[in-house]
């Protein structure tokens, strides 16, 4: 028996030896096999030195070396597996002509600091497109080159590097003194800002998703740009706006921006005769701020969920209608602001009083700041949001009720249900799994359920005998 | 546990003679109706203004509900003289209070489900939105405050000598647990230093079921942003499966302790009474 037993565990040590040593001799093999095929890298300033103006460069799969300048009009075409890898501080591409198309390619930039761009561009009409960025530095800048595109591109903080705070990072984009750029498609994740615009006029800005940066969208001094279908998720701040004229914000959604004490949605510094239209924002710490702002129009917005969905600082003369206001611990805010007209926006704590039957409250809503002062005096005492005891309490202090923030004629429904945050398909993961049963079935046999259960319980306790 | 059994029947049937539990049966229900009218106006998946204004509803009605039929059933036994009969049975305090606590729990369960079971079919045959999640929540929510003051109300019962009393403490405790909870604590705890409030409120919240019932809801609901970042913790331990389980732990202690307050209270009138 005993020696049976030595045998057998003779046996399934030694199948166990065999097998790793041929892990080990596989895994060796495999590695011989990877350093035959890994050639040194190709210096690409080679190749784009001997490209003729105007020729298209084709970069085969491989791995090539930056830093490369282009200094004339061509076309550099990657395919999938091109890897552009950027050892040395600096860019690993300098565009310095005009009409210069990159496209198809992965960058890797392993040199820190800000200067370290993945790409350069000094000069007009530049393509950038479908290029792959891990950075430990910048991702793409622009110095005083106009007219360019920039479209499709993937920016990353490259994690492998040293663990920087967000604000030593470089920005996914990052523009100065270039107007007429267009922006669209890119994904920006964790970089200080995702994109950066300064000193430019006339740019477009679209369908871009940025997370877990400092600012998704930080735009200083840009008059006459357009910011629209943008996303930010995990942001200090979704956008911030500040120093700018006519500009177009609309159909973003900025959301889970509240990780920092400063964290809002978007920020509006120093604008003026600007328009935020159909944003969302939702579970900011504030959704909407202006400060210094005058003369903008924001209408249509939904603003979810917010600690304080829309606060205002020292602005005026703003429009702020047709927005949707619902379950934000405070629904606006003002501090020292002259006349901000607030009217026909929906609610959701305001029940209000319909007599013509347009749809809107003929009754004002005054905002009672009592729940605000207190939660800013003691932050604890945040538990009592809408406890049936603060109603009371707040209905009771009414001081200063001229001051108090205030929505001239309410909407009495929601405006807005299409952007309703409820109604995103990927924040209901289950929601497919319940489609099995109908909800309204459902509801119904509970229903019954529990009607039927009530009334057998009444009728067997007034029948049965003692 | 058969003498249990049997006090619990016998609550059961007494308790749909009496006629304040038809009439409570009725404002209930019309009650509900009403609630269903409220969240027609609203179509906002989660927590919202709405569903606030909802629970808050809830928080007005249910807990004097059950305070009073709860209350009114200990003080009766002493009025009407029925415990003094039963006490000449070999019958425990234990069992009594508990088929006591049982019977009566059915008995505003019942009027929950009733409720309850009106507004779904109502729902049902006139389309209107009533997600079932919320629905179901609202549910558990309402038979989780029934419960839990339900043994409150035994504890009146037992410390009041008649009806008049147990109505009389059973208003104080509704009025400071429901409405002035939230006057008082601001006033009391203002005096305090600062950093003692957040823990003297957590422990104060504990122990005041209207509290922790809505909390849980409220964050269940989805709406756990709206008590900010000092509470972000909580909020994520509740939203974990967890959290359900641990509440159902805090559910089950807070019950426990009350009921056992009251047999200790019921169990000193018997030998000194």
């Amino acid at each position: 028996m005993m020696n049976g037993k030595r045998w057998i565990w003779g046996c399934l040590r030694f199948a166990a030896a065999c097998w790793i040593i041929q892990l080990y001799m596989g895994d060796s093999s495999q590695a011989a096999q990877a350093a035959q095929a890994k050639k040194p890298p190709i210096p690409l300033q080679e190749l784009v030195d001997r490209a003729r103006p105007g020729e298209v460069v084709r970069l085969k799969a491989g791995d090539y070396a930056g830093p490369v300048v282009i200094g004339k009009k061509l076309v550099l075409q990657g395919e999938d597996g091109t890897l552009l890898v950027q050892d040395s501080r600096g860019p690993a591409i300098t565009v310095k002509a005009e009409g210069v198309e990159v496209r198809g390619l992965a960058i890797r930039q392993k040199a820190e600091g800000e200067g370290s761009a993945a790409v350069l561009v000094r000069a007009d009409k530049a393509v950038l497109r479908e290029l792959d960025i891990r950075t430990r530095g910048s991702g793409i800048l622009l110095r005083e080159a106009s007219g360019g595109r920039i479209e499709d591109n993937v920016i990353t903080w490259d994690r492998a590097g040293a663990r920087l705070s967000l604000g030593q990072k470089g920005n996914g984009i990052d523009l100065y003194g270039s107007p007429d750029n267009r922006m669209i498609r890119n994904e920006i994740r964790n970089m200080k800002d995702g994109i950066y615009l300064e000193n430019s006029r006339s740019l477009t800005i679209e369908n871009n998703r940025i997370y877990g940066s400092r600012y998704g969208i930080h735009c200083m001094y840009i008059d006459g740009t357009r910011i629209a279908g943008n996303r930010g998720e995990s942001n200090f701040t979704g956008a911030m706006v500040m120093g700018v004229k006519d500009i177009v914000l609309s159909d973003n959604v900025f959301t889970k921006q509240s990780q920092n004490v400063h964290a809002q949605g978007i920020l509006l510094y120093d604008v003026r005769t600007s328009l935020v239209e159909r944003n969302r924002v939702d579970g900011n710490r504030v959704g909407i701020y202006l400060e210094r702002s005058s003369d903008n129009e924001l209408r249509d917005n939904a603003v979810y969920r917010n600690f304080i969905g829309i606060q205002f600082a020292d602005a005026e003369r703003n429009r702020i209608h047709g927005n949707d206001f619902v379950a934000n611990v405070i629904e606006a805010e003002a501090a020292q602001s002259g006349e901000n007209r607030i009217e026909r926006n929906y609610w959701d704590s305001f029940q209000g009083l319909d007599l013509n039957g347009d749809g809107f409250s003929e009754t004002e809503y005054a905002m009672n700041p009592f729940y605000k002062n207190l939660i800013s005096r003691t932050p604890a005492f945040q538990l009592f949001f809408q406890s049936p005891g603060m109603t009371f309490l707040s209905d009771m202090v009414e001081e200063d009720r001229k001051r108090w923030a205030r929505d001239a004629s309410p909407s009495m429904h929601l405006l807005h249900p299409d952007l309703d945050p409820a109604l995103e398909p990927e924040q209901d993961p289950v929601a497919e799994q319940r489609e099995r049963i109908p909800e309204k079935t459902f509801m119904l046999i509970i229903a019954s359920m529990l009607f039927a259960g009530s009334l057998v319980v009444i009728i067997y306790s007034r029948g049965a005998k003692s | 546990m058969t003498d249990l059994l049997q006090v619990a029947k016998k609550e059961l049937k007494i308790g749909f003679r009496n006629p304040w539990a038809y009439s409570f049966l009725l404002l209930f229900s019309v009650f509900g109706l009403s609630l269903l009218l409220v969240n027609s106006q609203n179509r906002i998946g989660g927590y919202s203004g709405i569903t606030g204004s909802m629970l808050n509803l809830i928080l007005y009605l249910l807990p004097l509900m059950a305070l009073f039929l709860g209350s009114f059933s200990l003080t009766a036994e002493k009025e009407e003289g029925s415990w003094q009969l039963l006490s000449t049975y070999p019958l425990g305090t234990v069992p009594f209070l508990l088929g006591k606590y049982a019977g009566l729990a059915i008995v505003l369960l019942t009027i929950l489900s009733f409720g309850y079971g009106l507004m779904g079919l109502v729902t049902v045959l006139l389309g209107k939105a009533f997600e079932i999640n919320t629905y179901l929540l609202f549910f558990f929510f309402s038979c989780g405050l029934v419960l839990l003051y339900l043994a409150l109300a035994l504890w009146i019962g037992a410390l009041s000598k008649n009806r008049w009393q147990a109505m009389t403490i059973s208003v104080m405790v509704w009025f400071f647990t429901v409405i002035g909870w939230t006057t008082l604590l601001v006033a009391v705890l203002g005096l305090l230093p600062y950093l003692w409030i957040k823990p003297v409120l957590t422990v104060l919240t504990l122990l005041n079921p209207a509290e922790f019932v809505r909390l849980f809801v409220v964050v269940k609901l989805g709406g756990g942003s709206v008590l900010g970042p000092e509470y972000y913790q909580w909020v994520g331990w509740i939203q974990k499966p967890g959290g359900s389980l641990l509440f159902a732990l805090l559910f089950i202690v807070w019950a426990a302790c009350t009921i056992f307050g009251v047999c200790r209270i019921w169990e000193r009138g018997r030998t000194r009474g």
